[in-house]
C-alpha cells in the first residue's frame, strides 16, 4: 500500500474514533491525548494529522457532510420521481443514523451547539457545502420537474432537515418506542405532503 | 384618374393613390401594408414585458414608446392604490433622455427627407452629403441618451416609479458635454446662429437672421411659393405632459383643454389603420400643434402669416430642436444626485389595474393603455401620433395630410407635403 | 479602380431598429464607402422599392431585417419570394436583428407562421440547407453597429468568419454578455442588488438579468460607445438567443431560490458550490454603497 493511501486511512480513523468519543464522552471532555491513547498514537503523530482540536472539529464536520452529499448525489442522480427519492433520502438518513450513530449525533450534539468552535475557518455553511449543495441540487430538480412547490429555499430545508434532525435526536435520547427505520414511511409522506406542488 | 405611388424612407413605406381631376388631385386614398401585431403580441405577458415589447413597436421612437409604457402601468398602479412617487431625479432623467430621442428624430427628418427632397424639387442640389450630419448629430445625441439609459435604440431602462441606473457626477458631465457639442454643431451648420438668439425670435421678419442649413430651407421656400400650399384644417392637437409641452388643443388660435374621453378611433376597409378623431374632428400632432397650444412666438407669427402651411409646419419642427436642445441642458443641470433613482417596492403585488400613458413623442402625442387581470396583460392598447396625421378621414371632412394635398397638380410636391407631416409608417402598422 | 461589393437592405416585418442602429456608427458613411449601395431603408439610393421589386437587379451582400411569413405581401409585391430571389443571387446574406435570424419579437404575432430567415427559434428551416454556405447571422434586438460593421469589412476583405452553429460570428458572440459586466464583483461575491436604481449590486439573482447566459459583447463593446444595459442597472433580456423574447423579463426565475437557468456552461453543483462559499462570508466594500455623498458635506 502507498504511503498516501495510509496516510488517508489513518486520517479516516483520527476522524472516526473523534466521532465515537465525542459523541460518548463529550466534544469540551474529550481531549487529543485521549485520541490519540485510543488509537495507541503519539500525540505528536496525531498533530501532524490535525494541527489543533479545532482544526480537527471542522474537518470532521465536512467529513461528516461529504459522507452525506455522496449518498445523497446518488439519489439525486436517480432516475427515479421526487416522492421517491424524498424516501430514499429519509432512509440513508435514517440508516446512516442506526449504522454510524456518531455522525448525525456529532452533527446536532457538536457542530450546531458549539458554534465559537466552527466561527473561524467555517463560516456560514462552508464546511457542510457540499451536503447543501445536495440539497439544493433535489431541491432544484423537484421543482423544475412540477412534483415540489416552489418557495422559499430556507422554509423546505428547515421543514425536511429539521424533521430528519429532530427524529433522530430523539432516537439519540432512546425515547423512540419503535426502530426509527419503522418511521421511514410516514415520515416520507409527511415530508412530501408539505412540499408537493 | 388615379395614379397609385409608393412613398418610401419615412419609417417604411405607404402607398398613396392619387384621384386626379382636372388636373388636380381631388381625392387620396392612403393604403398601408399588413398589421405586426404588437397590441397582439402583448395579451397575456407579463405586466412589465410591455417595458420591452412596446419600443419594438419601432426602431426611431422606441423611446417615446418605452416611456409612454411605464406611465401607463404608473398610472395603473396609483389608480389601484400604491402610494409612490417618482422622484425629480428619475423624473428628470427620463425627460432627458426623451428628449435626446425627439432631437435626433427631427435631426434625420431634417436631413435625410426634407433637405434632400427640397433640393430635389428646387433643382438646388448640392455635393454635400447631408445624411453624413444626420448620422453625426444623431450618435452624438444617442451617446448622451445611452448614458443614462444604457443604450440606444431600444432601452428599457425607465420601471415603474424611477430609473434602473444611478448616475454620477462624471455621467452627467459627459452628458453636458455631448449636449454642447450638440448645440455648437446646431449653431455653426444648422441655424448659423446663436441657439439662444434664435429662441428669442418672435416674428417673421425676422426669419432673415437665420442661416446655416435651416435658413437655406426657409429661403428655398419662399422663394420656390411653398410658402401657400399644405394647409390643412389648422387644428391641433397635444396630450402629453411635461415640463416642456403643455396639453391642449388649439383651434386655429383659441386654445382650450383636452380629454382623452373624447378620443374615438374607426376602423376603414381595406386598411390596417385606424381613423382618429377628438369630438368627431380631426387634429394635426407634432411640433406645430405643440408649437401652438404652447404659444411659442415665433409659431403663432408665422402661423397668423402663413397658416399650417408647409412653410410653417416645416419651420417648427426644425425650431423645436433648439428649444429642445435648450431645455435638455435645463434638465441635466437641475438633477440632485442624491434622491434615489427608484421607489419601487416589487414586494406589492398589485395584480388587477387599468392605466394609461401618455408622452409627447417626435411626431406628436402618443397613447399606451394597459389593462392587467391577475399580473398579465389582458387587453394593450396604441395610439401613434401617426394615426392623427395620417388619418384617412371620414363623410364630415378629410384627413389632416390628406386635406393639405388636396388641389395640388403635381404628384411630387404633394409627396413632399406629405413628407413634412412626420409620418412613420412602422408605427402605425403596429 | 476595384468594384466595390453591392450591398442591399432588404426588410419583411421589421421596426427599423437594425436600421437605426447600425446608422449610428460612428464612422457610418467610412464603412458605407466601401460598398455600393443598391437600396437602404434609410438613406437615398439610385433604385427606390419599385425598382428593386421589378428589376432583377445585381447584388454581392443581402442584408435582411425582419421576420419572415411565407405570404407576406406589401403593395401587391411578394415580399417572401423577392428575398429568396436576391437571396439566391446574392454572394453572403446576412440577417440583422433576431427577427430576421431566429423569428423574434414578430414571432410572437403568429408563431405557426412567422419565423427567421433560416432558423425558426432553434431549429433549422428548409431555406438553412439552401442558404447555410453563405449566411451569417447577426442576433439582436438591435444589432449593435459595430457587430455589422465587423461582419462587412471582413467580407469585403475576404477574411473567413468563424461563426458558431447559428452561424453568428464567434469574436462577437463566443464570449457572454456578463463578460465585462461593471458589476461582476457583486457576480462573483453572490450580492444582490437590493431592488433598482443602484449601480452597487448583481441583477442575476433577483431582478432577471440573463447576462450569464447570453451571447453577446454589449459589455465589452459597449453601447453608442459609453454604456450598456446592466451597466445602466437594466437586467439584460437575452436577446441574441433564439427564445428571445422569454416572459417575465424582470424577475429572475428560480426553484426554491436557486436560478433557474446556470451561467453558461457551468454545472449546477460547481455554481451552488461556489455560490454557497461566496454566501458564507461578507464582504464589507461590497456591502457598502460605493460613493458616501454624505460625508462629503463635511468637507
Amino acid at each position: 500500500m502507498k504511503i498516501a493511501e495510509k496516510k488517508a486511512l489513518k486520517r479516516e480513523a483520527i476522524i472516526q474514533v473523534s466521532l465515537e468519543l465525542f459523541s460518548t464522552n463529550g466534544f469540551h471532555k474529550t481531549t487529543i491525548p485521549d485520541i490519540a491513547k485510543k488509537l495507541k498514537m503519539s500525540v505528536g503523530n496525531l498533530y501532524n494529522y490535525f494541527a489543533s482540536k479545532d482544526v480537527l472539529a471542522k474537518e470532521i464536520i465536512k467529513y461528516t457532510s461529504n459522507v452525506l452529499a455522496d449518498e445523497i448525489e446518488k439519489v439525486n442522480k436517480k432516475d427515479i420521481s421526487t416522492k421517491d427519492k424524498i424516501k430514499d433520502i429519509v432512509t440513508l438518513y435514517f440508516q446512516m443514523a442506526k449504522k454510524r450513530p456518531e455522525m448525525i449525533e456529532y452533527f446536532l450534539r457538536v457542530y450546531l451547539s458549539h458554534r465559537e468552535v466552527f466561527n473561524n475557518g467555517c463560516e456560514g455553511m462552508l464546511c457542510i457545502s457540499r451536503f447543501i449543495t445536495e440539497i439544493m441540487v433535489f431541491f432544484n430538480n423537484g421543482v423544475a420537474s412540477g412534483e415540489l412547490k416552489n418557495q422559499d429555499f430556507f422554509s423546505a430545508f428547515g421543514l425536511f432537515m429539521g424533521y430528519l434532525g429532530g427524529m433522530v435526536f430523539l432516537k439519540g435520547e432512546s425515547v423512540l418506542p419503535k426502530d426509527i427505520e419503522e418511521y421511514i414511511d410516514d415520515i416520507s409522506i409527511n415530508i412530501f405532503n408539505a412540499l408537493k406542488a | 384618374m388615379i395614379v397609385k405611388k409608393i412613398i418610401e424612407k419615412i419609417e417604411g413605406e405607404t402607398e398613396l393613390d392619387f384621384t386626379f381631376r382636372n388636373k388636380r388631385i381631388e381625392d387620396i386614398k392612403i393604403n398601408y401594408g399588413f398589421s405586426r401585431g404588437i397590441e397582439n403580441i402583448l395579451i397575456n405577458k407579463s405586466a412589465m414585458d410591455a417595458l420591452v415589447i412596446t419600443p419594438r413597436v419601432c426602431g426611431i421612437c422606441n423611446h417615446a414608446h418605452l416611456i409612454a409604457s411605464v406611465k401607463a402601468l404608473e398610472n395603473g398602479y396609483l389608480k389601484a392604490g400604491i402610494e409612490a412617487r417618482l422622484t425629480e431625479k428619475a423624473k428628470d432623467i427620463r425627460e432627458f433622455t426623451l428628449t435626446c430621442e425627439l432631437i435626433q428624430n427631427h435631426i434625420k427628418w431634417l436631413y435625410l427627407t426634407i433637405i434632400p427632397q427640397l433640393e430635389k424639387i428646387t433643382l438646388t442640389k448640392t455635393n454635400e452629403n447631408h445624411a453624413l450630419k444626420a448620422s453625426y448629430l444623431a450618435s452624438t445625441i444617442t451617446k448622451a441618451l445611452a448614458i443614462f439609459a444604457g443604450q440606444w435604440p431600444h432601452s428599457s431602462y425607465a420601471i415603474p416609479f424611477g430609473v434602473t441606473c444611478d448616475p454620477t457626477y462624471v455621467d452627467i458631465i459627459q452628458a453636458e458635454n455631448i449636449i454642447d457639442e450638440t448645440i455648437k454643431f446646431f449653431e455653426q451648420i444648422v441655424i448659423g446662429m446663436k441657439l439662444d438668439k434664435i429662441l428669442e425670435i418672435s416674428s417673421v421678419v425676422e426669419l432673415p437672421k437665420i442661416g446655416g442649413d435651416f435658413g437655406r430651407v426657409i429661403q428655398l421656400l419662399i422663394s420656390n411659393n411653398m410658402t401657400d400650399i399644405g394647409k390643412s384644417h389648422s387644428r391641433f392637437i397635444v396630450f402629453g405632459d411635461s415640463s416642456l409641452f403643455k396639453k391642449g388643443k388649439s383651434i386655429p388660435t383659441q386654445i382650450s383643454n383636452v380629454d382623452i374621453r373624447f378620443i374615438k378611433e374607426h376602423s376603414h376597409l381595406n386598411t390596417v389603420a385606424k381613423d382618429i378623431v377628438y369630438k368627431n374632428k380631426h387634429y394635426e400632432v407634432g411640433s406645430l400643434a405643440r408649437g401652438m397650444i404652447n404659444k411659442q412666438p415665433i409659431i403663432k407669427n408665422l402661423h397668423k402669416r402663413y397658416k399650417d402651411s408647409f412653410l410653417t409646419r416645416i419651420f417648427a419642427r426644425v425650431y423645436e430642436i433648439g428649444i429642445l436642445l435648450n431645455h435638455s441642458k435645463k434638465l441635466l443641470s437641475n438633477l440632485d444626485i442624491n434622491q434615489p433613482s427608484c421607489s419601487f417596492n416589487s414586494n406589492i403585488k398589485i395584480d388587477n389595474f387599468n392605466g394609461v400613458g401618455i408622452v409627447e413623442a417626435a411626431r406628436g402625442s402618443l397613447i399606451h393603455k394597459t389593462k392587467v387581470e391577475n399580473g398579465l396583460i389582458k387587453e394593450y392598447k396604441i395610439i401613434v401620433p401617426t394615426q392623427w396625421n395620417l388619418s384617412q378621414g371620414d363623410k364630415n371632412e378629410q384627413g389632416v395630410a390628406i386635406k393639405a394635398m388636396i388641389g395640388l397638380k403635381d404628384i411630387e410636391k404633394a409627396t413632399f407635403v406629405f413628407r413634412s407631416f412626420d409620418v412613420c409608417s412602422v408605427c402605425i402598422i403596429k | 479602380m476595384k468594384k466595390l461589393p453591392k450591398l442591399l437592405w432588404l426588410q419583411s416585418i421589421s421596426c427599423n431598429g437594425n436600421a437605426h442602429s447600425f446608422f449610428n456608427h460612428p464612422e457610418f458613411f467610412l464603412i458605407m464607402s466601401y460598398f455600393e449601395l443598391i437600396y437602404h431603408p434609410l438613406l437615398d439610393t439610385k433604385y427606390n422599392f419599385t425598382d428593386i421589386a421589378e428589376k432583377k437587379l445585381d447584388c454581392d451582400i443581402l442584408i435582411l431585417e425582419g421576420s419572415f411569413k411565407k405570404d407576406l405581401t406589401k403593395y401587391g409585391i411578394n415580399i417572401y419570394n423577392l428575398i429568396q430571389d436576391y437571396a439566391n443571387r446574392a454572394r453572403w446574406i446576412i440577417t440583422v436583428g433576431t427577427c430576421a435570424t431566429f423569428g423574434g419579437v414578430f414571432k410572437e404575432n403568429e408563431p405557426e407562421n412567422i419565423s427567421g430567415f433560416c432558423f425558426n427559434k432553434d431549429e433549422k428551416k428548409l431555406e438553412y440547407q439552401k442558404y447555410a454556405h453563405k449566411l451569417i447571422s447577426i442576433s439582436g434586438c438591435p444589432i449593435h453597429p459595430k457587430w455589422l460593421s465587423y461582419v462587412l469589412l471582413m467580407l469585403s476583405k475576404n477574411k473567413k468568419i468563424p461563426i458558431d452553429e447559428f452561424h453568428r460570428p464567434q469574436e462577437l458572440y463566443g464570449i457572454t454578455v456578463h463578460t465585462g459586466c461593471s458589476r461582476s464583483e457583486y457576480f462573483e461575491w453572490k450580492i444582490d442588488t437590493k431592488g433598482w436604481g443602484l449601480k452597487e449590486g448583481c441583477l442575476f439573482y433577483e431582478n432577471g438579468c440573463q447576462a450569464p447566459f447570453t451571447r453577446g459583447s454589449c459589455n465589452r463593446i459597449l453601447w453608442n460607445d459609453i454604456s450598456s444595459k446592466t451597466i445602466a442597472g437594466t437586467p439584460c433580456f437575452g436577446c441574441t438567443e433564439p427564445e428571445f423574447p422569454k416572459s417575465f423579463l424582470f424577475q429572475t426565475k428560480t426553484n426554491m431560490g436557486i436560478p433557474a437557468k446556470m451561467p453558461l456552461g457551468i454545472p449546477m453543483r460547481a455554481y451552488l458550490t461556489a455560490t454557497g462559499i461566496a454566501k458564507s462570508f461578507t464582504i464589507k466594500r461590497l456591502e457598502q454603497k460605493i460613493i458616501d455623498y454624505d460625508s462629503q458635506k463635511n468637507n
